[in-house]
């Protein structure tokens, strides 16, 4: 197969990867503050996306107000969630925590369909659909903004880990006992990472629903962005954006190169193939740190 | 909040028969009374399981953690009741509490450490300057401030976590067995310090051992718990010269056998 | 009053380890057999096939869940994946020719084997890394599934099961379908009950609470989650093959997708991890509720002069579903099973511990 074709699979790879980091910060933001997997963060980019078309569409403001509203009402929402469901079950047996959160899921997916219904809609954001071309390489003008959006995020995330309140959050998730001793509020600053990590989720399902469309397929994005978070080692926020890149590569390049034998549709199974070998050979991920039990 | 009696202006701290429960059913202090004078250091002395980590707690406020709470009893703080306050409160008004095990925040390098426990309205020079001071007392912590806290030693880690405790500009603070696995030369740099910091910023300190010997040395008073009991309660000194703190706490004393000691504790657990 | 009980008072181990301690239990459950029994009689066939049925046979599945996830303490998002195989090669083997008793066996021990694989996860990992293991292992088989004509039943991805039969019988009649089920599930039922009082449900009980302190002690653990991942992919095997050879009368992948996982998991866990009467009430919860509820406010609507686009309709049980799981949740993490145990516990002494106090 020509070069040119392997680079534009490789490069439109990694910008689809890069939007699965996106979508997986959430995930790594919560599950670095309080240790738990938020299987919830697909119906929370969906209510998200809803959220911001709502007040797009019904309302008719225009977008550059809807998107910072909508990450608001998000940001206070994520908080909720926390407050109400998660923190009284902090302690409990993982398999609880991860059944509330598919119980949160399944709840926020029913909710927004039964209000806005399953129609697929389109936010609109004004990017162009014409080809845009790097030397012979064609690309996504959609994919390149919202891989840009991660990497901005990125950035703004890791500035946040340095500052005081970042500090904070991180020690929180060091040690819990430790930090009400110093007079660090944990509730808070779980809370925060819920918070934070629904506006993520708004930023995730405004680029994804630009991309397919804002509907149910949105939550679809849970088993990839986990598998993301998973390789990159789920608290760490450098892994979620090097491991998207790498799934997003290896998906792209794989499935195109796997489909004739298969009969198509090989990009789940390349997701699902490296998270269980990710699981099996090196859970704590590329950059996850490793935890010891003890008898 | 209600102000206490004036006679106890003087104690930073004074907790009156306190009781408490661990998930409403399980009593691990049975009515503990200790003061601590401003300024003072007091030692509170016994045996594992005696219930001096959860007095520390019920101070602390640490004990809502752990699903215990303060049944009875008032716990007072420089003339407020702090019973009921949340941790975090209590962290605010001056108590801080260095727990068990030189709990550090492992990821974090030491300087995030001590950011970490600087309240949140500390401008960006009062926290610097405090830094400074915590390096000043522990020269070592200085050395090593950009490493990952996980990977300090034994020592290092507890003057982390003491100095850590510092930063939260406390005026009482309790100490849980900071000797806990440390050489016993380590053990007295740290009791200096801590005897250091006593003097200088006439800062109140609870300490709880198990190395009684050592603690001894640098309190001014002493209370000993047995099965969550105040069992005794005298000046260092007085303490010292007891025999039968010698002979259970301090190791020495003369005529011990094994077969006595068994048969002391069947009879106090009689009398309890 | 009820349980006519002041104290428990066993002079033997014998009457330690029965399984109904207490008369009153047995009784109880002596009547719910005979309401089972005699339920062909008392409700109509329309409930019986839409209501009762299911119920029965999800159970069955669910206490199989429950016996990896609530006893031995293992994570399983897969389950539906295992009951798959179960019901393919079960549907598979009777389309063959081969009488259904075998065909549910086969159905069982296929199920089994490959279930097993999901075993060999166990022994690297736990916790949550299980968890999302065998989601993707779910993910895989949904593929495999559907990507081949072969197993799934060319192009509609739909299998036909042939009619059902036992000993020769062909049974098509409602009564004689629900009997089917009620005695998978009573059988499952049954077993799980004797479980705790073996040392294989001890041993689990001692994996679950920490494996490796259980090995120091000299319970193997990698064998006996082996052996439970065995035991619960046969039970969903064969509960898999009941329930499309009852039920749906024809296998497709939707009816055992990640979705139908945490279904089961659900129920599980609503019902109460490790308890059997809850897993009854869990999965009565998880499958009927919301239909009941969308029912309602279908009802309430009309009755109102709202109206509501079938859209909405059609995505409330879902909404419902997840508040179930959030709610009881909140209420008691421990599950329905637990609630059940409170009161009974409550209730025992009644009205005499009010003396107590």
């Amino acid at each position: 197969m020509e070069l040119v074709f392997l680079a534009e699979l490789a490069a439109n790879g990694a910008l689809t990867g890069l939007l699965y980091s996106l979508f997986a910060i959430g995930l790594v933001l919560i599950y670095k503050a309080s240790s738990v997997p938020n299987l919830a963060q697909g119906g929370l980019t969906m209510v998200g996306a809803y959220i911001v078309l709502a007040l797009a569409r019904d309302i008719g403001l225009p977008l550059w107000v809807a998107i910072p509203l909508a990450a608001v009402v998000m940001f206070g929402f994520g908080m909720g969630i926390e407050r109400v469901a998660l923190r009284r079950l902090a302690g409990r047996p993982i398999v609880m925590i991860l059944m509330m959160t598919l119980g949160i899921d399944i709840f926020l997916r029913g909710t927004t369909l039964a209000i806005w219904g399953g129609t697929s809609r389109s936010v609109e954001l004004g990017v162009g659909y014409d080809p845009l071309f790097i030397g012979d390489v064609l690309i996504s003008r959609i994919h390149l903004v919202g891989a840009a959006v991660a990497l901005l995020l990125f950035v703004v995330f890791v500035l946040f880990f340095r500052s005081r309140l970042g500090i904070r959050l991180r020690a929180i998730a060091d040690d819990y006992m430790a930090s009400w001793s110093v007079g660090i509020s944990v509730e808070r600053g779980v809370g925060l990472s819920w918070g934070l990590a629904s506006i993520v989720a708004v930023a995730a399902g405004v680029i994804w629903g630009e991309i397919q469309g804002v509907d149910q397929s949105l939550s679809l994005l849970l088993l990839k962005g986990l598998t993301v978070a998973v390789l990159g080692g789920l608290d760490s926020i450098f892994g979620a954006v090097l491991a998207g890149l790498i799934l997003g590569i290896l998906e792209n390049v794989g499935s195109t190169y796997l489909d004739p034998f298969v009969g198509g549709g090989s990009r789940d199974l390349i997701v699902a193939a490296v998270l269980i070998l990710t699981v099996m050979l090196r859970p704590h991920g590329l950059f996850g740190r490793q935890d010891i039990e003890r008898v | 909040m209600t102000q206490a009696p004036d006679k106890e202006a003087t104690n930073i701290l004074s907790m009156n028969s306190v009781e408490v429960l661990y998930d409403n059913v399980m009593l691990a202090i049975k009515g503990v009374s200790i003061q601590v004078p401003k300024g003072g250091m007091v030692a509170l002395l016994g045996s594992n399981g005696a219930g001096k980590s959860t007095t520390l707690k019920a101070i602390s406020g640490l004990l809502k953690a752990e699903r215990g709470r303060v049944s009875r009893g008032e716990i007072s703080f420089d003339g407020t009741v702090i019973t009921g306050l949340p941790a975090q409160r209590r962290v605010e008004m001056g108590i801080c509490h260095v727990i068990e095990g030189r709990r550090v925040f492992e990821h974090l390098t030491p300087d995030e450490n001590l950011e970490a426990a600087a309240p949140l309205s500390m401008n960006r020079a009062t926290l610097k300057t405090e830094k400074q001071r915590i390096y000043e007392y522990f020269p070592r912590l200085a050395e090593r401030k950009n490493s990952q806290a996980g990977y300090l030693s034994g020592g290092e880690q507890q003057m982390l976590a003491i100095g850590r405790a510092l930063m939260t500009q406390p005026r009482l603070l309790m100490l849980d067995e900071p000797s806990l696995g440390l050489a016993p030369f380590l053990v007295a740099e740290i009791f200096s310090i801590i005897k250091k910091i006593n003097k200088e910023e006439k800062l109140s300190v609870l300490l709880v051992e198990q190395n009684a010997l050592a603690a001894l040395e640098i309190v001014s008073d002493g209370y000993l718990i047995e099965n969550g009991r105040v069992v005794m309660h005298d000046t260092a000194q007085a303490l010292k010269a007891n025999s039968d703190i010698q002979e259970f706490y301090l190791g020495g004393g003369s005529g011990t056998n094994f077969h006595d000691i068994k048969h002391y504790s069947r009879r106090k657990r009689w009398l309890s | 009053m009820f349980y006519r009980l002041s104290g428990i008072h066993h002079t033997n181990y014998v009457s330690d380890t029965r399984l109904y301690k207490i008369p009153a239990d047995r009784n109880l459950a002596l009547f719910l057999l005979a309401l089972g029994l005699a339920a062909p009689f008392l409700v109509g066939s329309l409930y019986l096939n839409s209501y009762m049925l299911p119920w029965l046979v999800w159970t069955a599945a669910a206490l199989g869940l429950n016996l990896v996830t609530g006893w031995a303490g293992q994570l399983h998002l897969g389950y539906a994946a295992v009951m798959a195989v179960g019901a393919y090669s079960a549907v598979h083997a009777a389309k063959y020719g081969l009488p259904w008793e075998f065909a549910l066996l086969i159905g069982g021990i296929s199920a089994a084997v490959i279930g097993s694989l999901f075993a060999f996860a166990a022994l690297r990992v736990k916790g949550l890394y299980l968890a999302l293991t065998t989601l993707a292992m779910q993910f895989v088989m949904d593929w495999v599934l559907t990507h081949s004509p072969a197993i799934s039943g060319g192009s509609h991805a739909s299998l036909q099961a042939p009619t059902f039969a036992l000993l020769g019988q062909r049974i098509t009649s409602d009564t004689g379908l629900y009997y089917v089920a009620f005695g998978w599930c009573l059988l499952v039922t049954i077993f799980m009950l004797n479980l705790r009082r073996t040392g294989l449900g001890r041993a689990l009980v001692a994996v679950r609470e920490k494996d490796y302190a259980a090995a120091i002690l000299g319970v193997n653990s990698f064998y006996y989650k082996i052996v439970a991942f065995a035991t619960s992919s046969f039970i969903a095997g064969v509960s898999g093959a009941i329930l499309v050879a009852t039920f749906f009368f024809l296998a497709a992948p939707e009816q055992f997708s990640v979705a139908v996982s945490i279904q089961v998991l659900a129920m599980v866990i609503v019902g109460g991890l490790g308890s059997i009467i809850g897993t009854y009430f869990g999965v009565a919860l998880i499958l009927l509720v919301p239909g009941v509820v969308n029912g309602l406010v279908a009802e309430g609507a009309g009755a109102l002069g709202l109206q509501l686009n079938v859209e909405s309709l059609a995505h409330i049980p879902n909404a419902v579903y997840g508040a179930l799981i959030i709610i009881i949740l909140m209420i008691e993490p421990l599950g329905l099973g637990k609630l059940y145990g409170n009161i009974r516990d409550y209730l025992r002494v009644w009205p005499f511990d009010q003396f107590k106090k």
